[in-house]
């Protein structure tokens, strides 16, 4: 089966100052993959997404990225208008804290209705339809389409803004810390919708956590990062249950046990 | 004529510079140019923008008709012909058709206005995106990658409540297929008008310091659904006193226990449709 390399990372690299972001990133993302970015805070995991979502501009490194329509291109010397235009339809990013991500002051429909007005939809029936569809999809009551997003509670905001991203039919999605600041069982069933919607609409997804349980989960390649560097990659399985690097080990064996 | 003034009012570099922002803003149909708007001597919100570019282009020979809500003799539309013929002694009309230049707050006249003709609108707010999105940097990046989700979703959301969209006035319109254009606080009734209009329109913002213009034959289209056209307003009475039902009619209660009447908003239309039903 030939798999559709979507993203290539060479040599990436971001400073702040003399301050080392990240350091020599490199990976290939694959159609329908999972890549999971974990690492302590301060790790660079958080400086490396905003450099993929094109919301800073690294220092060094290259990235091109092949889209459905236009072939291989370089990211990072696309003009502003293409970048916008890619995160606000072909791209999304969920961001740890849903408020980041959705319009506060309009209504759940109109938060996903936005995202589809940016591809040009300009029918009521279909924008309403759409959102319920997504609403049901990510396991809300498509009857609360017509609420404000304060109305809901964390986990249902979080769901909403899943729902916003997905409702574009995105390539790749960046997700910064999905489920922090979530209770564990609202966690996990939010875990459980994401799963089961990935691996339905085949969509390729970048994670950024610190939670290995989240990433054994979901993801099916792993970045741990280090002091600004990947100290070790490879298959979130093999990686979390034969980890090779010091650093890797020390994670692994800190999770607490109950 | 009061001495001491230049013609006009404005100096003649000041109106220079106004004309060659008019003319950026008529080649480039619905995009607000930025000029170095003056101190006019009345407060901003009472046509500032409006007066600039009207001494801008005003002429020796031309006849001026200011209107303030469709009428001619309001406080506004009053004062503001009151000071051109000042500042540039030249004649005024209430009479649509007989003006070259026409000042306008509010509305659009009935009569079609022809292609000798132009029309000068005062503008409060010329930024139609301004209450959705408050900082001017990133309205100017929406208009410039013709970003325009926002404003579908203001009427998504209009609808969704209150089942139609309940915008009435100053309705965002489409110029040319490009710039989302703010019609300023015209009835919705009047944004038909402006599409296809044989005069020159012209606004101007005296406060934000923005011209913009629509040219004449330009396509404008107000936002819609496609399964939620744009409508007008319409009513089920006709003027109590020129008997019109094609006009944009006032809603006036007339005595103490709240009995109404409606009347023709514009008094040039109204008075000269009376006369012909004569």
């Amino acid at each position: 089966m030939n798999i559709k390399k979507i993203m290539h990372v060479e040599n990436l690299t971001h400073f702040y100052g003399n301050q080392i972001g990240c350091k020599g990133i490199n990976f290939d993302l694959y159609k329908g993959e999972i890549l999971g970015i974990v690492g302590e805070s301060g790790s660079g995991k958080s400086t490396l997404l905003k450099c993929l979502s094109g919301e800073i501009s690294p220092s060094a490194g290259k990235i091109n990225i092949s889209l459905d329509q236009g072939g291989v291109k370089d990211f990072l010397s696309l003009p502003e208008q293409e970048k916008r235009q890619l995160m606000r339809s072909m791209w999304g990013i969920v961001h740890q804290n849903p408020r980041d991500g959705l319009n506060l002051r309009i209504s759940a429909g109109g938060n996903i209705a936005e995202r589809l007005l940016n591809v040009s939809e300009k029918n009521y029936s279909f924008l309403r339809n759409t959102g319920k569809y997504w609403m049901k999809k990510t396991e809300m009551d498509p009857d609360r389409i017509d609420e404000f997003p304060l109305s809901f509670s964390g986990g249902m905001q979080q769901r909403l803004q899943i729902s916003k991203i997905l409702s574009s039919n995105p390539q790749i999605v960046f997700m910064d810390e999905p489920t922090g600041g979530l209770d564990v069982s609202v966690q996990a069933k939010i875990l459980d919708t994401i799963k089961s919607i990935v691996r339905d609409i085949n969509v390729t997804m970048i994670i950024v956590t610190h939670d290995l349980a989240v990433v054994r989960f979901l993801t099916d390649k792993l970045l741990v990062m280090k002091d600004g560097i990947v100290v070790e990659t490879g298959l979130t399985d093999r990686v979390l249950d034969d980890p090779q690097h010091s650093y890797t080990q020390l994670l692994t064996s800190s999770i607490l046990q109950v | 004529m009061k001495t001491g003034f230049n013609f006009a009012y404005l100096d003649e570099a000041t109106k220079r510079m106004i004309r060659r922002k008019i003319l950026k803003a008529v080649c480039i149909p619905g995009y607000q140019c930025p000029f170095g708007g003056r101190e006019m001597p009345l407060a901003y919100g009472w046509g500032t923008g409006g007066i600039q570019v009207t001494a801008s282009i005003i002429g020796k020979e031309d006849i001026l008709k200011v209107i303030d809500q469709g009428a001619d003799d309001t406080t506004n539309a009053v004062s503001i012909k009151n000071f051109f013929k000042r500042v540039c002694n030249i004649m005024t009309t209430d009479k649509t058709a007989e003006a070259s230049l026409i000042q306008t707050r509010h509305r659009i006249p009935e009569t079609t206005l022809n292609k000798d003709q132009i029309i000068v609108y005062q503008v409060p707010q010329p930024e139609p995106l301004r209450k959705l999105e408050p900082k001017e940097k990133e309205t100017r990046k929406l208009h410039a990658y013709k970003e325009y989700a926002l404003m579908h979703v203001k009427l998504y959301e209009e609808i969704s409540q209150f089942g139609s969209v309940i915008k009435t006035w100053a309705y965002p319109v489409e110029t040319n297929n490009r710039y989302i254009t703010d019609p300023t606080p015209i009835p919705k009734f009047d944004n038909p008008k402006m599409n296809n209009m044989e005069a020159l329109q012209l606004f101007g913002a005296g406060r934000e310091k923005r011209i913009y213009a629509i040219p004449p034959y330009t396509k404008v289209k107000s936002l819609d659904f496609e399964d939620h056209p744009f409508e007008i307003q319409t009513w089920d009475e006709c003027c109590s006193i020129c008997g019109s039902t094609k006009s944009y009619l006032d809603e006036i209660i007339i005595n103490n226990e709240g009995k109404k009447n409606f009347i023709c908003s514009d008094t040039d239309f109204c008075k000269s449709n009376l006369e012909k039903n004569k």
